[in-house]
């Protein structure tokens, strides 16, 4: 996973405007599903800094933003908005008041609503309590 | 369960919050999927607790699913029906508040209501596809039962009735997420909360401070990432043990079911981080149980026997039960 960041890294601080890549109302689409200004992040990674599940994430939080205002749905297929859990420590902490759980929200939402599903069922252990099955249904399953 | 119509505003306890009437005083009260399941120990300890200190958490009729996680995105309207419909039901009751246990069952209501507030349109649309119910006007207040004890009965007022003070018992208070964030519902500082410390020590307690006490147990991530769940449990908990800790109080079933289950380890029953005490982990309990002891409820009433780890052994050597 650390290899894989470091690449993703560079990968995102080097990335060429390709517009064979963009698609022009990517970003407008995340903003009006998340109701956030995507570009009032000015990459201070303090989200990246305080998220507790960035360690099983591909792309760090900052980094899938920039994504998204770049207009590269290749963060479409990345793991972090399936490992977010909306616990909502970078909202709280964000200088510049991007709720950031909204746009995993709404990067979830956009691959949900073709289908897609975040939980494979078969993967449910047993005994798990009924808030922690419809939180997951609600937050990753069509 | 009978309609709490007749507690009006004269009944209740307005304003300075320090005296506290010694009969009835009725709130509407949301309990929640997990509360009637597995974590009714919470429920039970609560009411008695509450009848302790003169109220009744009166049920509300006909409640519905909280919605159990609140929707992030503007245009999932449908999600707040859920949260809304039981607002209705508080609203039939003449009622304007109405009091959770659960931390996400609080969040999601207490959010929803403030989102469909915002913007007379959504109310419109949502009041136009609930045409069976009476439409929400608004104006219900959301309030965590923490919110309550604080705001209108005092902790000096809790303290003064306290009955077997607990003394000595080093309690690690855990916060997660859903009571402290986002800040518009949070019910006390997101990175630095004390009000179930001050609770704590108002029970006689020795309220034990770790950096981990707001921080994610993992939530629903259980079921689609346990090892993450696990890591995050493991963190948490193996911290407030290092701050000395004998158990963890808190107020969310789903940090309660994390917390427990994820002290364990996959491979045998052996917990990592055991307690010198029970030997087996160390106790996760609600923070209502911790009241409803100090407020000599008796032990039967107060759900312990439910517990992973039992704290009565604990307990019994402070001679608290």
């Amino acid at each position: 996973m650390a290899e894989e960041r470091l690449t993703n890294a560079s990968r995102v601080t080097r990335h060429a405007l390709r517009l064979s890549v963009r698609e022009p109302d990517f970003v407008a689409k995340v903003e009006e599903l998340s109701g956030e200004n995507l570009y009032a992040c000015y990459q201070c990674g303090k989200c990246a800094a305080g998220c507790l599940f960035a360690d099983h994430m591909d792309f760090l939080p900052n980094q899938v933003l920039r994504l998204v205002q770049l207009s590269d749905e290749a963060v479409l297929s990345s793991r972090a908005p399936w490992v977010c859990a909306s616990c909502l420590a970078c909202q709280v902490r964000c200088p510049k008041g991007v709720d950031i759980a909204k746009v995993m929200e709404a990067l979830r939402l956009l691959s949900l609503r073709k289908g897609e599903t975040g939980l494979l069922w078969r993967e449910i252990p047993p005994g798990v309590p009924q808030i922690a099955l419809v939180g997951a249904t609600r937050k990753l399953t069509p | 369960m009978r309609a709490a119509s007749t507690s009006g505003p004269e009944s209740r306890i307005t304003d300075n919050g320090s005296r506290i009437t010694g009969n009835g005083s009725r709130i509407p009260y949301f309990p929640g999927c997990a509360l009637k399941d597995q974590a009714w120990a919470f429920e039970e300890s609560a009411r008695a607790a509450m009848e302790r200190l003169g109220y009744e958490l009166a049920e509300l009729p006909r409640w519905n699913c909280c919605g159990t996680v609140y929707s992030l995105a503007t245009d999932d309207l449908m999600r707040h029906l859920g949260p809304v419909r039981n607002l209705v039901r508080v609203q039939e009751l003449g009622e304007t508040r109405l009091v959770t246990l659960c931390a996400m069952c609080y969040n999601t209501l207490a959010r929803s209501a403030r989102f469909v507030e915002a913007d007379p349109e959504r109310l419109e649309r949502i009041n136009a596809f609930m045409d069976e119910e009476e439409d929400f006007r608004g104006g219900v207040e959301v309030l965590h039962l923490l919110q309550l004890l604080r705001d209108e009965i005092g902790f000096e007022a809790i303290e003064a009735k306290v009955k077997r003070p607990l003394s000595g018992l080093k309690v690690a208070p855990y916060y997660g997420c859903m009571l402290l964030r986002p800040r518009e519902v949070g019910i006390d500082a997101p990175d630095s909360p004390g009000v179930l410390e001050a609770l704590l020590s108002a029970l006689g307690a020795e309220p034990v401070d770790f950096p981990q006490k707001a921080e994610c147990c993992g939530a629903y991530q259980t079921v689609s990432n346990p090892e993450i769940a696990r890591e995050r449990v493991q963190g948490i908990v193996s911290a407030a043990r290092r701050a000395g800790a004998e158990l963890i109080a808190t107020s969310c079933p789903l940090c309660q079911f994390n917390l427990e289950t994820h002290q364990v380890m996959t491979n045998g029953d052996q917990a990592r981080h055991p307690s010198p005490v029970t030997r087996h982990g160390i106790p996760v309990l609600y923070f209502t149980q911790l009241l409803a002891l100090a407020l000599g409820v008796p032990e039967d009433k107060l759900g312990f026997a439910g517990l992973r780890f039992d704290p009565r052994l604990l307990l019994s050597e402070r001679e608290l039960v």
